[in-house]
């Protein structure tokens, strides 16, 4: 175990239980019916910062990570990389217009999964937290009132559009999400190059997405056409898919999430790199890839066990382009010539 | 009742077996077939990933393929900040994970036969997966099944003995560092393939075949 990732993640998970303490009035109004999410939720903090140190630590990961930031915080650019940063946060992370030039169905499929898990993280997070509560006002029952920090801010009609969107926020996201699962899992059972690559974790992140939008909707159907028939078995078995789904985020396919912001952090580096020297190919002579980089990876890949010099030079000095003709020549010097 | 295994099994995933993928580039003939037959592979359908160079067009007809070598202990995975390329159990090094590469290219500078690309458009990295989609199932690669002067060749060791000179090595020395690899290449005597040797190739041969130059003809061009 690493010790640091350990403490880390300890102290995100403490953060996380002070909030909902400072979020709910040091837990007057936390609901204890959500107490096993509130678990889920202290775990999934504490193992995804615990992943994500450990992750940090690989050395081309903190390599990138150090040049990324630095990058980003060059005197001189900040005013420049704040505005493309921006840019970035919104194509990037969440338009994800690259997934669009990908595969338009796979970028339909990626969004509508990405916006209903933002839309039940955004309700379900401040309730299990206690950031979130409701009362009723008066003796009449009709009128909700909405408190946020314990300070009232919404008061609406339990009959009106803003009662029917909080109530049924979970089940828009859930069919959200089941497009997204239905149109991926197509491509995974149909696309040939898919099903030849599909790993049991790829199904794996479906499936978990899958059982706990299903059995989030199954609540829905049992206190609406069921007169809340199986409801609380149903609601066990919710709070178990959403639990286990929460401790599986940080180690499986899902963990995407959390690495994908460092594809910015390569845009701010990969600009900086360009706009310093080209690395020289010792061969041919010509630029290809940044001095700063092709450094980089020389200061890496000792670190990795992988020593690519010599007495005549060192091989990542080579542009990609020789590095393949020199091997084509030196097999045909060894099988007598070419041809 | 049927064992466990056959209801797990996928009926076609036959798999690589025995099978060895072969590169002889001192017998390429610059053709492209492979070029545009990888373009048809399910698993990057539309890009080709099969690279193929002219090593000095003045004074050679030397052209020098190249896919994927699959490595052993692959650089390109090793310095991924992103965890994003994974080797199969067959020893098959698979493209860039899409929802994992975030784009550094280090893959591109690092691997030392020069073979991972990035896109731009799609931001991320894509490289020869060795038809994946086809080998898995029993199949041979695209670039294989086109390659006219068998410089790309696909099957048993067993089938390359029975039909061509030569012997296989996928041993490759690069300076201090010597790489392993799932892809073989031909070589006379047995033994890594020294890859620094080839700076000392003289395409003499080739350019003066009859010996013109040495016995001194006058100047008739230029």
């Amino acid at each position: 175990m690493d010790r640091r990732a350990l403490a880390l993640g300890a102290l995100a998970a403490g953060l996380v239980i002070l909030a909902s303490a400072a979020g709910s009035g040091w837990f007057q109004w936390f609901d204890t019916a959500l107490a096993g999410y509130l678990f889920g939720v202290v775990f999934f903090a504490f193992a995804t910062v615990y992943r994500y140190t450990v992750w940090l630590r690989r050395p081309p990961t903190a390599k990138l990570h150090a040049r990324g930031w630095e990058a980003l915080w060059h005197r001189g650019d900040r005013g420049r990389n704040t505005g493309s940063l921006l840019g970035l946060i919104v194509r990037n992370l969440f338009l994800q217009d690259f997934i669009w030039k990908r595969s338009k169905s796979r970028w339909l499929a990626h969004q509508t999964l990405f916006w209903g898990c933002m839309l039940a993280v955004a309700v379900t997070f401040p309730l299990t937290l206690g950031w979130i509560h409701f009362t009723s006002v008066g003796q009449s029952a009709r009128t909700y009132e909405t408190s946020f920090f314990t300070i009232p801010v919404l008061e609406f009609d339990v009959g009106g559009v803003i009662a029917w969107f909080f109530f049924h926020a979970l089940d828009i996201s859930a069919v959200l999400v089941l497009i997204g699962v239905f149109i991926f899992l197509f491509r995974r059972l149909k696309e040939p190059g898919a099903v030849a690559t599909t790993r049991a974790n790829d199904h794996l992140a479906l499936a978990g997405l899958f059982a706990v939008s299903v059995t989030g909707l199954m609540l829905t159907v049992s206190h609406q056409f069921l007169a809340g028939q199986y409801y609380n078995f149903i609601n066990v078995l919710h709070a178990l898919t959403v639990m286990i789904g929460l401790a599986y985020i940080p180690f499986g396919k899902l963990f995407h999430i959390f690495q994908r912001p460092a594809n910015l952090g390569v845009k701010f580096y990969k600009r900086a790199a360009d706009e310093g020297e080209p690395q020289i190919c010792t061969e041919c002579g010509e630029g290809f890839a940044s001095a700063l980089q092709v450094g980089d990876l020389k200061d890496i890949l000792p670190e990795l066990g992988f020593d690519y010099g010599s007495d005549d030079g060192n091989w990542q000095d080579v542009c990609p382009g020789c590095r393949r003709r020199l091997l084509a020549r030196s097999q045909s010097l060894r099988v007598g010539g070419f041809g | 009742m049927a064992a466990i295994e056959d209801f797990f099994d996928h009926p076609d995933a036959i798999g690589i077996g025995d099978k060895v993928y072969v590169m002889d580039p001192s017998r390429c003939i610059g053709c492209n077939a492979c070029v545009q037959a990888c373009t048809e592979c399910d698993t990057h359908k539309g890009n080709s990933m099969m690279h193929l160079e002219e090593v000095d067009r003045a004074s050679s007809t030397q052209t020098a393929p190249m896919v994927c070598m699959h490595c052993d202990d692959p650089t390109c995975a090793e310095v991924c900040p992103a965890d994003a390329i994974k080797k199969t159990e067959d020893g098959v090094v698979q493209s860039a994970e899409k929802s994992r590469c975030i784009g550094c290219s280090n893959c591109v500078i690092a691997c030392p036969f020069g073979v991972p690309e990035y896109y731009e458009e799609f931001d991320m990295m894509m490289k020869c997966d060795m038809c994946y989609d086809r080998t898995s199932v029993g199949s041979e690669p695209m670039c294989t099944s086109v390659c006219p002067s068998q410089a790309l060749w696909y099957g048993t060791i067993e089938e390359f003995h029975a039909t061509r000179p030569g012997t296989l090595s996928n041993e490759f020395q690069f300076g201090n560092r010597l790489v392993t690899t799932r892809v073989h290449t031909v070589v006379h005597e047995p033994g890594p393939l020294d890859v620094l040797l080839g700076r000392s190739f003289e395409p003499s041969v080739v350019s003066d075949p009859f010996g013109f130059d040495e016995i001194g003809l006058p100047e008739v061009v230029g």
